[in-house]
């Protein structure tokens, strides 16, 4: 398995202090949040927020952010390349070739990609795991900023040993799952906690087939298509080219021959 | 020219009028200013109606092309010329249309240069370019029938495009067949959002159909309007031959395929001019209906983040039609589109149209172009009238609502450091020294505030500063929101909720609770101590030292107890686990469900404000 780096997530010791957002701002010089319409709440996802921390009833906090996917939707929809996941493991995106056909924010399983709509030239926007940082060596911002230690830096394969011993460790306190670790083929950013997480995606159950590979699916029969479009309607077109010049020589005052005919209602 | 088309004709030129007014909006202020679309409906009526309802409507240039070059069906030959064309503008449609939805238009060459197989819309996107340069050329000999293209290098490749019609042919039918299918495959990527009734593993297979289906229908209905506004025969005697969520899902079959078939099997609708539109017309707007459903309908969103398309994108949508249909009423006015029996190129009959004048180009009656053009303006005059805020001064933070302002009396007292303090008095009390004071909805969120208008005016430098709040009272202007100056109202603190606070001292008139010096601007560093409200929350430890110089801030217990103490901890309990016991650098020694009250009362909150 690609040992991509990755983020752990528990929220069982996040205390919802948002310094993990304001260093990503900091980071990104994002700029203040403002009530922007169509973006819920001000506390929300959006241009100026590339990760944010969701309170849970009951005194939880969730921290959002992209997940870094293993085989991300976003890469896999975009017609232009503008997401890539890099080598590193993060999923960046490149504004320079994105044309805004918004396909990313509809495929993406956990909502997460961004659109500056109060903008006249729009991109998209989302975290990218602080790709420059981690090749020069460094933490992404947030979890440098974590007081808490809530959320982790390291190798996928690392994390997920270490989150899987928390949870041996204490049985009682998590839900026995990562949440990362199977879910569309598994992603970057991993999460271990006491609540159920399925607020974070779309759907409670999200299965562990790949998202591309249900395109892929029908894309592989383009080829095949092709060819066999093309033979079948040469074809088609020779023998009633054909049948209809036997039928001219032989008699054209005379009804043309009866499996001629039926070949013809055929047609669409 | 006839009173009909003479009325079409108006009514469409209005379409696009109205969408060049709307078109300024979109591409000076962008997709916010006009579309209702959000993060949470990414793709609305453009996407559904404009290009995947518009390459559908189109499909019936493939299959009429099909059913008569390859399957020889040679009695249907009338209609290839205007499906051929409806498949052509509509292309030219759905591309325009992109132009309005992409978010960077002039990036829209992109995929022919990187190319991404493994993204469907790519593969949406190479064939739909292919298609359009077949469409062209296989469009191309009705142009250059036309008697002004006589020159020998015209008929020479007139002659070359003839013989290679048929590969065009096929190639248009593969191509269709892979993008039309395509439509479909996009949202076998969004299993989780599309409504369990539109999903399906074989949803290419779905669209490619209806395509068909819709593709013969809407050469059908078209057929049938120009016959009633451009007085061309209708080939009746050929066609003869021929939850909300599950409401919809029936409504929608219903109408694409199951009432249209149902009637079609009787002979009286098969024959009548009526029952053949209805059936077309309802198989089209059925069908249409199956892409919107599944572009932005039936696709998932938070309940409280809900998407109708504004009256400007059905501006757009529309007027890119009604653009497209007036090209087609000119192809069919001045070349030959509607033609019983092929002719060969070299004795076109010449139609009314005299090469030496321009005369001939121009409707018959020379004031109908001024009646068009006045009708496009007029209705692009009303277009402007309609626009909203957003789309003629781009796009602002969302506004409720403002309360009006209203005279109340307050009782002034003086403010320690200057200023003057506010206290609303009963006016039924007649208190000695009230004066009136303005009450504003400043930040247009239902609670009126006082508003002391001389200590603004007074630090904001006089009467030069009237335009800072007021502007230039235009048009659309609104005074300024409390939170352009007060910047910092909806910041997030690190551990400060400040609307929070607003909720708990009784919205924004309790202000002044913590913002007490009225001669600064309303921000942290001038703000009380937290300290004078919560006064344990500041560990009396001679360990601990507060601050206090830089911000008036006490350090909260939470961050205390979270930098301070438990960072302390863990260090020491690894290094010295014998002095330190584990508990305190664990988060639920605190954090557990039994002690959570605990950590909640924050005293001494002033009673009776909860």
């Amino acid at each position: 398995m690609n040992d991509y780096v990755a983020i752990l997530n528990d929220t069982t010791r996040c205390t919802g202090c948002e310094k993990c957002v304001a260093a990503c701002k900091a980071e990104y010089e994002l700029g203040r949040d403002r009530p922007w319409r169509g973006q819920g709440e001000v506390g929300a996802l959006s241009a100026t927020r590339f990760c944010t921390v969701i309170r849970r009833p009951g005194d939880h906090y969730v921290r959002q952010q992209c997940r870094h996917c293993l085989e991300p939707a976003c890469v896999s929809a975009c017609l232009v390349g503008a997401m890539q996941k890099t080598p590193e493991g993060p999923v960046v995106y490149d504004r320079d070739l994105c044309m805004g056909c918004r396909y990313c924010l509809a495929a993406c399983p956990y909502g997460i990609p961004r659109y500056d709509w109060s903008d006249r030239v729009p991109y998209v926007s989302k975290c990218t795991m602080c790709v420059d940082r981690i090749k020069a060596g460094m933490v992404p911002a947030c979890v440098e900023a974590c007081p808490e230690e809530a959320t982790i830096f390291g190798s996928r394969t690392e994390l997920l040993a270490e989150a899987h011993s928390r949870i041996r460790s204490n049985p009682n306190k998590y839900i026995p799952t990562v949440f990362g670790e199977h879910e569309v083929g598994g992603s970057s950013v991993l999460y271990i906690s006491d609540i159920p997480l399925d607020f974070l995606a779309w759907q409670a159950d999200l299965g562990t087939q790949p998202l591309p590979e249900r395109t892929w699916a029908a894309l592989h029969k383009v080829p095949p298509t092709v060819a066999g479009g093309a033979t079948v309607m040469a074809g088609i077109y020779w023998v009633i080219g054909r049948r209809m010049m036997l039928s001219a020589r032989t008699g054209s005052d005379s009804a043309p021959p009866d499996a001629g005919s039926e070949e013809e209602r055929g047609g669409p | 020219m006839s009173k009909r088309l003479f009325v079409l004709k108006a009514v469409l030129w209005g379409f696009v009028g109205v969408l060049t007014v709307v078109s300024v909006s979109r591409f000076v202020y962008g997709l916010g200013a006009v579309t209702n679309l959000s993060d949470a409906a990414p793709w609305g009526l453009w996407i559904g109606f404009d290009v995947m309802g518009g390459v559908a409507l189109a499909a019936g240039g493939f299959v009429i092309a099909a059913t008569v070059y390859i399957f020889g069906l040679e009695q249907y030959r009338p209609f290839v010329r205007p499906a051929i064309l409806t498949a052509f503008l509509g292309y030219i449609a759905v591309a325009v249309g992109l132009l309005y939805d992409l978010g960077v238009p002039w990036h829209i060459w992109h995929p022919i240069r990187y190319w991404q197989y493994h993204s469907v819309l790519f593969e949406v996107a190479a064939c739909v370019i292919l298609y359009l340069t077949v469409l062209t050329l296989e469009f191309a000999p009705v142009v250059l029938e036309h008697p002004r293209f006589s020159k020998p290098l015209f008929r020479a490749v007139l002659r070359s495009l003839k013989k290679v019609t048929i590969p065009l042919v096929i190639a248009g039918i593969v191509l269709s067949t892979l993008h039309q299918s395509s439509l479909g495959s996009l949202f076998l990527i969004t299993p989780y959002r599309l409504h369990p009734l539109w999903y399906s593993p074989i949803i290419y297979v779905l669209f490619f159909v209806s395509a068909v289906g819709l593709g013969l229908m809407m050469v059908i209905l078209e057929s049938l309007l120009a016959g009633l506004f451009l007085n061309h025969k209708v080939h009746t005697r050929l066609l003869s031959g021929g939850s909300w969520q599950s409401v919809l899902f029936v409504i929608e079959l219903a109408v694409s395929a199951a009432i249209p078939a149902s009637l079609l099997l009787f002979k009286s609708v098969r024959s009548s001019i009526g029952g053949l539109a209805l059936c077309a017309a309802l198989s089209v707007a059925g069908i249409v209906m199956y892409r919107l459903d599944v572009a932005f309908v039936a696709f998932s969103r938070p309940a409280q983040l809900s998407y109708f398309p504004s009256w400007m994108e059905f501006a757009v949508s529309l007027g890119i039609v009604a653009a497209a249909a007036l090209t087609f009423i000119f192809f069919v006015e001045h070349f030959r589109v509607y033609a019983a029996e092929d002719i060969a190129p070299g004795d076109v009959p010449v139609p009314s149209y005299d090469p030496a004048t321009l005369h001939g180009l121009l409707p018959q009656k020379l004031a109908a172009p001024q009646r068009f053009s006045a009708m496009a303006i007029a209705a692009a005059a009303c277009a402007v009238l309609f626009l909203p805020n957003e789309a003629v001064t781009g796009v602002v933070p969302a506004h409720t609502p403002v309360a009006a302002s209203r005279t109340v009396d307050a009782i002034p007292s003086a403010r320690p450091g200057g200023g003057r303090k506010l206290e609303l008095s009963n006016p039924a009390a007649d208190l000695p020294g009230s004066v009136p004071v303005l009450m504003i909805d400043g930040n247009r969120n239902g609670y009126p505030v006082l508003f002391d208008h001389e200590a603004h005016e007074a630090r904001l430098e006089g009467e030069r500063s009237c335009v800072l709040c007021h502007h230039l009272n235009k048009p659309f202007d609104e005074n300024t929101s409390c939170f352009e100056c007060h910047r910092d109202m909806y910041e997030p603190a690190a551990q400060f909720d400040h609307s929070l606070h607003v909720r708990e001292l009784n919205g924004n008139a309790g202000c002044v609770e913590c913002h007490a010096e009225s001669g600064s601007a309303k921000r942290q560093e001038s703000s009380v101590a937290c300290s004078q409200c919560h006064a344990n929350l500041v560990a009396p430890s001679p360990h601990i030292e507060a601050p206090g110089d830089v911000w008036q801030l006490a350090v909260g217990y939470m961050e205390a107890m979270h930098g301070l103490c438990v960072r302390c901890h863990e260090s020491k309990v690894t290094e010295e686990p014998d002095d330190h016991p584990a508990a305190l650098d664990r988060c639920d020694t605190c954090h557990d469900a039994d002690r959570q009250l605990d950590l909640q009362r924050l005293e001494p909150r002033p009673a009776g404000r909860r």
